[in-house]
């Protein structure tokens, strides 16, 4: 708490502060993340971009409370998520964090209504109906309601994705290459939705991508590589995140921080 | 040659990959073999013991003489003989090829231990008998003190001694029924051991013998005959033969013994294994269902593996090969385990038996090609009959499902099924229904309730969908979103959450069958006593057939003399044959007898039988075509044959018998004396204790036989039948077992193929508790549904048995569906569904979330 967030005037929703992740030790030892420190402010959405290794779907992971890190801290408001063990940890997951992953993101056995419902129907909670209506008709779902997934396209999966983890309320929702899987249309449509919705409503999204043109929906792009926050980019667009990340390829390793 | 080699190597890589999944096939097979095993060898080495054992104990015995004279009850293991003279031995003693002839009286007499309690009589015979001082023809054999020479001496075998707390020169009583007062004064062995199995031996001097055990004085049962040296046995009953009276035979030695070993493994032996072969199938069959479950999961997991395979070139039949080659491996391993598991089973009870006083002779293990052969093929051919689907939907995969997403097979139950199952239901209700109903017949009851089995089998997929949605109803408002989620993941897939609980419901079934079975019996068994017996007191003792050695027939005039009793009847009973075929006959006095039996209609007269007049029940009369009035020839056992006058037809034989004479009639005919039932009523104001404890005083001088009031002596009646239910319950035990084992395999792959979906879960927010909970439901489920599958299938082949025996046997049946009991084999099957989840809930648990949702 004594730590100064790193992006100050705005509070921040998730944070980290000298997070490193180890996996495997000995000549196997692999440092997914090597000190990264970096917030994500409320009410913006942020996209965490970097080459494939470079530590973005692991931070995300130890920001979300689904990992633990080696050593350093993570934040989801105030509340310091390595001193919560799994089950305080589930619970905070199921009351401010939403979720959206690249695939197998909604149950096959419920009913698109329940896969909405579902982190408050494990909650034991009543979800509030008109802010449920509001995501339902954000997302243009309503005729499809009571339909199974498998009946849905993978764009309309994922639109039920967004809305799931919107419709409690989170602080913040993370979304893992949320368009990984979806033509570019589709893709599109489910970015705009994420954007609108943190717009409109002041919600909190962070997104892990590759992909630029996703990216570009984000109020800024924070890049990693080597596990280590190499750069942020305010107002991103396609080009200039695919400039960015081209200028990792020669020799991403020595090159270190601009 | 080189494509079978493929195929082995792809099933024994996938086999080595997948070891955890075969542990629970692997586990129903090693039980249903090592079950099987068991019971042939143990059957084998009783056999062989019990050979073992008439051989020696017959050893010196060169020859039998007896009478030819014989009526056999039909169902009785043994026919009444008559008895020969005794002094036949003196003559036969004579004879220059014999060496020793001794008169072998037989009987039934039954000590009474140091506790004042009767020893043995729960079943296997207590036989008295003379001591036959020539060792060799004596099957029992003097281990301490002396042979029997003065009245009232007699030797016992130790067994019996042992159980009774008797001691040489110890004084107790014998039953012959009428109480003797005997001394023991020597111990004897039988064959090495301390006794027959349970049997329990006391052996007297032949005066004592004459005069207790048979109607008159130089009577015995045969005589044992040894040969002199040089005569073989064959040479020894052709010298015999010309000095026989008529009527009388003489067989070797050898032939006497191969009778007895055969009455034992004809009567006890058979029995009990067929008993525990029935079992031993059952066992398998649920095996089956959970190894075909098994089977069928993996290959659709492996759905895409074996694309892969077909898209690289390989060809159906090698898939299908690969598949069945893993799963006879799987059986080939299990059986051969199994085996080992049921030879040392065997080993263990031959151990066991004679810790629980039961004497199982020594000798090794007798283990035959058969008991090694039958259940290692059983075995196989189940794992691979099993596997024989699966094997063929996995060869049918197509290249392209290579490329698809792993579809697990959720289709509901198709048309045809649906429509195959109801004809089998329906086909099945109306052979039940002619069965039971219009033609009585036990054989098409039986292909009817293998008909509703199939039916049941079929419907399940059809059914588990419905069923599931009924019995999880509840559960979505009790367990909020985890009861939700665990009644629709069992409703995911009705065939695999059909077939799980098939083998349980096939257990339960079975079960719940004896269970009201047994609950109609007993039910029977009390009102027959209910609606036949008239009387106050039941003076009861286990008659020479079931154990006993009966009462006194001098009791019931004794019981009739007490100022506190109106009447007191004593039931005998005697054989004859009636129209050529042996008949049991009630040998009562049969004026008094309607005043403690209830008759029914009577037709005719009881009150003047005299020494030629009988009574018959009416189904029997019917059979035979006899009124009141018309006359039928008895052949009694000592080859008389006397014309008896039908003087009254009954409605009710329950207790009385079919056939009814007199004393007197039987007098001439009769063997050793004994009656079975003494129905006492009291004179009009006497209250139930004070009679009782008249009567109990006045029978305490016959042997104290039991004395029971009318509830006490329907309850005792229908006693042996918790006795049976105990043992099948336990024998069904393992089946239930296995099928809870089959529960928790399913489950434990299901797990497997959800592991991205419970990683969700978890990301989203259910907690490890929820996710345990969840899946322990869904188990319960799948439980409940097989296990009242089961009860009704169970509760109505019970009641088809129950009418079916009705049918056949003519008597009426009372039909009981014992509901407290039927509630706890709920109770029990629900609650081992909970049990069956708890590893595989464990399991789910612990996976780790991001593993979960990262696996592509």
């Amino acid at each position: 708490m004594t730590t100064a967030a790193p992006a100050t005037g705005t509070t921040t929703a998730a944070r980290v502060v000298d997070a490193v992740k180890v996996y495997g030790t000995g000549d196997t030892e692999v440092r997914a993340l090597d000190g990264v420190s970096v917030g994500f402010p409320a009410g913006r959405f942020t996209a965490i971009m970097g080459p494939s290794g470079s530590g973005k779907s692991t931070l995300m992971h130890c920001a979300a409370g689904l990992d633990t890190l080696t050593s350093g801290t993570a934040f989801i408001g105030g509340t310091d998520l390595g001193a919560l063990d799994d089950r305080r940890l589930t619970l905070l997951r199921r009351r401010r964090i939403g979720f959206v992953f690249q695939a197998f993101n909604l149950l096959p056995t419920l009913t698109v209504a329940e896969n909405i419902t579902l982190p408050m129907d494990l909650a034991g909670e009543r979800p509030d109906r008109t802010r449920l209506d509001a995501i339902i008709d954000t997302v243009g779902l309503r005729d499809r309601l009571h339909h199974r997934p498998s009946e849905l396209s993978g764009g309309q999966q994922q639109r039920v994705a967004v809305a799931r983890a919107f419709a409690g309320d989170p602080d913040v929702v993370f979304a893992d290459e949320p368009t990984g899987n979806l033509d570019s249309r589709a893709g599109q449509e489910v970015l705009r939705l994420l954007g609108r919705t943190v717009r409109q409503t002041g919600r909190t999204v962070v997104m892990v991508t590759h992909d630029p043109v996703a990216a570009a929906h984000a109020d800024e792009v924070v890049f990693l590589a080597d596990g280590r926050l190499v750069d942020r980019m305010p107002d991103p667009t396609a080009e200039r995140v695919l400039d960015r990340l081209k200028a990792f390829e020669p020799a991403p390793s020595t090159q270190g921080a601009p | 040659m080189t494509s079978t080699r493929a195929s082995v190597r792809i099933s024994l890589s996938s086999l080595r990959a997948h070891r955890r999944r075969f542990v629970g096939t692997l586990t129903a097979v090693l039980l249903g073999v090592s079950f099987l095993t068991g019971t042939l060898v143990m059957g084998d080495t009783l056999r062989a013991s019990f050979v073992a054992l008439f051989g020696n104990a017959a050893g010196g015995t060169d020859a039998v003489v007896r009478s030819t004279n014989v009526v056999t009850v039909s169902g009785e293991s043994e026919g009444t003989r008559q008895p020969v003279s005794t002094g036949l031995a003196q003559r036969i003693g004579q004879l220059p090829q014999v060496a020793a002839a001794a008169p072998d009286i037989q009987g039934a007499g039954q000590l009474i231990g140091a506790d004042g309690e009767p020893i043995g009589g729960q079943g296997p015979p207590t036989l008295a008998g003379n001591w036959i001082d020539d060792p060799k023809l004596n099957p029992y054999r003097l281990a301490e003190g002396h042979a029997p020479s003065a009245p009232g001496e007699v030797v016992v075998n130790r067994g019996t001694a042992d159980k009774g707390g008797l001691k040489i020169g110890d004084t107790t009583v014998l039953r012959t029924p009428d109480p003797v007062r005997v001394t023991v004064v020597g111990l004897a062995t039988f064959g090495g051991e301390d006794g027959m199995a349970q049997v329990t031996y006391t052996g007297m001097t032949l005066a004592d013998a004459e005069r207790h055990l048979t109607p008159k004085p130089g009577q015995a049962s045969g005589i044992q005959v040894r040969a002199g040296p040089g005569t073989s046995q064959q040479e020894l009953v052709d010298a015999l033969r010309p000095v026989l009276p008529p009527d009388t035979e003489a067989i070797t030695g050898q032939a006497s013994a191969a009778e007895d070993q055969d009455m034992i493994s004809g009567a006890f032996l058979s029995l009990f294994t067929t008993l525990l072969l029935v079992f031993s199938g059952i066992v398998l069959l649920v095996a089956t269902f959970s190894i075909h479950n098994t089977f069928a999961i993996v290959v659709a997991q492996r759905t895409r593996e074996n694309a892969l395979l077909r898209a690289l070139g390989a060809s159906r039949r090698q898939i299908l090969g690969s598949t069945l080659t893993e799963a006879g491996i799987v059986g080939v391993t299990a059986s051969a385990a199994g085996l080992a598991a049921g030879i040392a089973i065997a080993a263990g009870l031959q151990a066991l038996f004679p810790a629980i006083g039961f004497p199982f002779p020594d000798g090794s293990l007798v283990i035959s090609g058969v008991s090694m052969l039958l259940p290692l093929a059983v075995g196989v051919v189940v794992c691979i009959g099993s596997a024989l689907v699966p094997a063929v939907h996995a060869g049918r995969t197509a290249p392209l499902a290579a490329l698809r997403e792993t579809a697990v097979d959720d289709s509901a139950a198709s048309r045809t099924r649906a429509v195959t199952g109801l004809l089998l239901l329906l086909a099945s209700v109306g052979v039940i229904m002619t069965g039971v109903l219009a033609d009585p017949s036990v054989w098409l009851s039986a292909v009817g309730a293998v008909l509703a089995l199939a039916a049941f089998v079929v419907l399940g997929p059809v059914a588990s969908t419905c069923a599931v949605r009924v019995l999880g109803a509840p559960l979505g408002r009790l367990r909020g979103a985890t009861g939700h989620l665990a009644r629709r993941n069992a409703l995911r897939s009705p065939k695999r959450t059909a077939s799980t609980a098939t083998a349980l419901m096939i257990g339960v079934a079975v079960v719940s069958l004896f269970t009201v079975f047994g609950a109609s019996l007993k039910a029977t068994m009390n009102q027959t006593v209910d609606r036949s017996f008239a009387g106050d007191l039941a003076i009861s003792a286990p008659a020479f057939g079931a154990g006993g050695s009966g009462l006194s027939p001098r009791l019931a005039p004794a019981v009739d003399r007490l100022p506190d009793v109106a009447t007191a009847v004593g039931l005998g009973k005697g054989v004859a044959e009636v129209n050529g075929s042996g008949r049991a006959l009630t040998v009562t006095d049969p004026a008094a007898l309607a005043a403690v039996l209830d008759l029914g209609k009577v037709d005719g007269s009881m009150k003047a039988l005299g020494t030629n007049g009988i009574a018959v029940s009416d189904t029997e009369a019917d059979k035979l075509g006899l009124r009141t009035g018309s006359t039928t020839r008895l052949t009694f056992t000592d080859g008389k044959e006397r014309t008896f006058t039908v003087r009254a037809v009954y409605g009710q034989p329950e207790l009385a018998g079919d056939y009814v004479i007199t004393r007197q009639a039987w007098a001439p005919h009769r063997g050793q004396d004994s009656d079975s039932l003494v129905a006492v009523s009291f004179k009009d104001g006497v209250s139930a204790a004070d009679g009782r404890s008249a009567v109990e005083k006045a029978a305490a001088a016959y042997g104290n036989p039991e004395v029971q009031s009318r509830g006490e002596y329907a309850q005792s009646s229908a006693g042996g039948i918790d006795m049976m239910l105990t043992l099948v319950y336990a024998l069904l035990a393992l089946a239930v077992l296995i099928a809870l084992l089959g529960i928790a395999n399913t489950l434990t792959l299901a797990i497997h193929e959800r592991t991205r979906e419970l990683g969700l879960l978890r990301a989203v927010g259910q907690t490890r508790k929820q996710l345990r909970a969840m899946v322990r439901w869904e188990s319960v489920l799948v439980a409940t549904f097989g296990t009242a599958g089961g009860l009704l299938l169970g509760g109505f082949l019970g009641w088809v048995l129950v009418k079916a025996s009705e049918g056949a046997g003519d008597t009426a049946f009372a039909f009981a569906l014992a509901p407290a009991r039927l509630l706890v084999v709920a109770l029990v099957g629900i609650t081992a569904g909970a049990l069956a989840g708890w590893r595989p809930a464990r399991r789910a648990a612990r996976l780790d979330v991001l593993r979960a949702i990262a696996t592509d």
